[in-house]
């Protein structure tokens, strides 16, 4: 395992900002807003909510899950500096499909601790709920078929053997809570429950999120459908399983969004009395293990939690909340025991009883995940940071968390398959 | 790096799978097999591996079965099948299509992986257009 060495300066997280996460085509505020527009709404609420003008800022980062499909574009970087205010100033894309917004809180934290730059703006946009259209300009937005969607996935496999030989597209999706229900012998009854537990957890917080995609909760769909009950209606034809473990609810709810944050040494934070209380970025652990082979999200997400447990001295038991890249919704369960937030064998208990969400006594994604929430892919894990800085500011609204976490692990998660583990701690 | 360095794995790999050959890549330090092959090894970290022959024969770790979402008609039509992590008796191991689990036989299958059981897989090499794709089938 590689041994993290300390960045050169303290940084901290200064500015966040993110758009609502929605399917911007369905709200007359946002029908026909472009990438450029939605990542200079996010890149101007983190640079005022740092306290500082886009004149005080060095240097930005862009991401996007697969901007030559979603974007239509190959150096969007390029396409959005004018939005906010960077025009000649130095900046550079990066695409690490669902992991881009953990990867943009590394490498902007990089850049500043080097000492080349003081002041970074790390961002990333996504409009996946629609297509642009080709030689138009960008308020012209087309639908996004799942026969475009489906194929599209596919090009995050490994070329020359895990797309070829079907295994990485094939055991993608429920790999690792197999092995979890293997290891602890739970049958299928119990790993649904557990899933469906963490949706209903997972949507009354986003219900109560105003930037969240869903606006209703499961007990409400439930009982427009007819059913007395929110088991009962998740357990129905109306909410297939579409993998061995996974039904509809245990996928990410595809949207539009883009997020943003800025960094800054905490030394110049703390001198400058930014407007919040900075949040410095302790490290971040890293590994990358593709899809074709055996358990990759457990060896990746095992290797980077190490890394960053190694670097920081943080014990597990100091975390206050999980944040964590669900897409495949299973991944809760068995990254918050692999990163030492549960204990193992114990969180699809704490799933069924209701114990994960925002009030309960362990929260993991207060604001619903990538299944509730919303999934604007690359901009996704800066969401979660924009989430994670609020709770820890007390300012996350009506789903704030009891105790207001002063420690935050995040989980980032994605592109066949990247991997970040993450620590986060208040300045005091 | 010149031109007489250089030669294509991948393409090896395929046009072993053509001739019914398993190309891997033993390491000349360590001796772990890649497989499929790479140009380093991944075991340990070095630089230099060469052409070897892997037999074929392994074992399962774990399998899932496919649902709408991840089910390939194409591979229905040969047959029952499901997706797993196969352990070749040489060492390396990938994920890869498992035929000859059903639903029915799936239950068992997995009670034995759980009580520690070894369950025996091999090869089985099948048409694609324009290549050959490798998976396993139950021995
Ligand atoms: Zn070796």
């Amino acid at each position: 395992m590689v041994k993290l060495g300390k960045n050169m300066r303290s940084v901290s997280i200064v500015g966040v900002g993110c758009t609502p996460f929605k399917d911007f085509e369905d709200h007359p505020e946002t029908q026909g807003i472009g990438e450029g527009e939605a990542f200079g709404y996010a890149a101007l609420e983190a640079i005022a909510d740092a306290g500082l003008e886009p004149r005080d800022v060095d240097f930005f980062y862009h991401g996007a899950a697969n901007p030559y499909l979603i974007n239509d574009c190959i150096t969007p970087n390029m396409q959005v500096a004018d939005w906010f205010g960077m025009r000649a100033k130095a900046s550079v894309h990066h695409s690490e499909a669902c992991c881009t917004g953990y990867v943009a809180l590394e490498q902007a934290v990089m850049a500043v601790a080097s000492g080349t730059y003081d002041v970074v703006l790390s961002g990333a946009v996504d409009l996946a709920s629609t297509l642009p259209v080709e030689h138009m300009p960008s308020h012209v937005r087309q639908d996004f078929p799942l026969e475009v969607m489906i194929p599209s996935l596919d090009k995050i496999y490994d070329r020359a053997y895990g797309r070829p030989l079907d295994g990485a597209f094939g055991v993608s999706f429920d790999n690792w809570i197999n092995e979890y229900s293997m290891i602890y012998d739970l049958d299928a009854d119990k790993i649904d429950d557990a899933l469906n537990g963490l949706t209903k957890s997972l949507r009354r917080g986003a219900v109560a999120n105003p930037l969240a995609y869903y606006e209703t909760t499961v007990e409400q769909d439930a009982a427009e459908m007819g059913f007395d009950s929110a088991d009962e209606y998740l357990k129905s034809m109306y909410n297939p399983k579409v993998t061995q473990y996974l039904r509809v609810t245990g996928f990410e709810k595809k949207c539009d969004g883009a997020a943003a944050i800025v960094v800054m040494p905490t030394e110049k934070a703390k001198a400058m009395g930014v407007p919040h209380t900075p949040i410095e970025v302790l490290g971040t652990g890293a590994s990358a293990v593709e899809a074709g082979l055996v358990h990759n999200e457990h060896w990746a997400t095992e290797v980077a939690a190490k890394q960053v447990y190694e670097l920081t001295g943080v014990s597990p038991d100091e975390i206050d909340l999980f944040m964590c890249n669900d897409f495949f919704l299973a991944s809760e369960i068995c990254s918050a025991e692999e990163c030492g937030y549960i204990p193992r064998g114990e969180a699809w208990k704490y799933a069924i009883e209701g114990r994960t969400a925002f009030d309960g006594d362990k929260p993991i994604n207060p604001h619903g995940g990538r299944c509730n929430f919303g999934h604007a892919h690359g901009a996704s894990g800066i969401a979660d940071i924009y989430e994670a800085v609020k709770q820890m500011r007390g300012e996350a609204g009506a789903t704030q968390m009891a105790k207001v976490p002063r420690t935050t692990f995040l989980r980032g998660f994605g592109g066949s398959q990247n991997v970040r583990c993450q620590i986060l701690r208040t300045v005091e | 790096m010149q031109l007489d360095q250089m030669e294509p794995i991948v393409k090896k790999f395929y046009q072993g799978l053509e001739e019914g050959k398993l190309y891997g890549r033993r390491c000349l330090e360590c001796g772990a097999v890649e497989f499929p092959p790479h140009l380093a090894c991944n075991a340990c970290g070095y630089h230099a591996t060469e052409w070897c022959e892997v037999s074929g024969h392994g074992h399962l770790i774990d399998f899932t079965l496919p649902g709408p979402q991840n089910d390939k008609p194409y591979l229905r039509e040969v047959g029952k099948y499901a997706y797993g992590a196969v352990e070749l008796d040489e060492g390396p191991a990938y994920t890869y299509v498992i035929f000859g689990i059903t639903k029915k036989k799936a239950k068992d299958i997995r009670a034995r992986l759980i009580a520690g059981v070894k369950v025996g897989v091999h090869s089985k090499i099948i048409d694609r257009p324009g290549y050959k794709e490798l998976c396993f089938e139950l021995d």
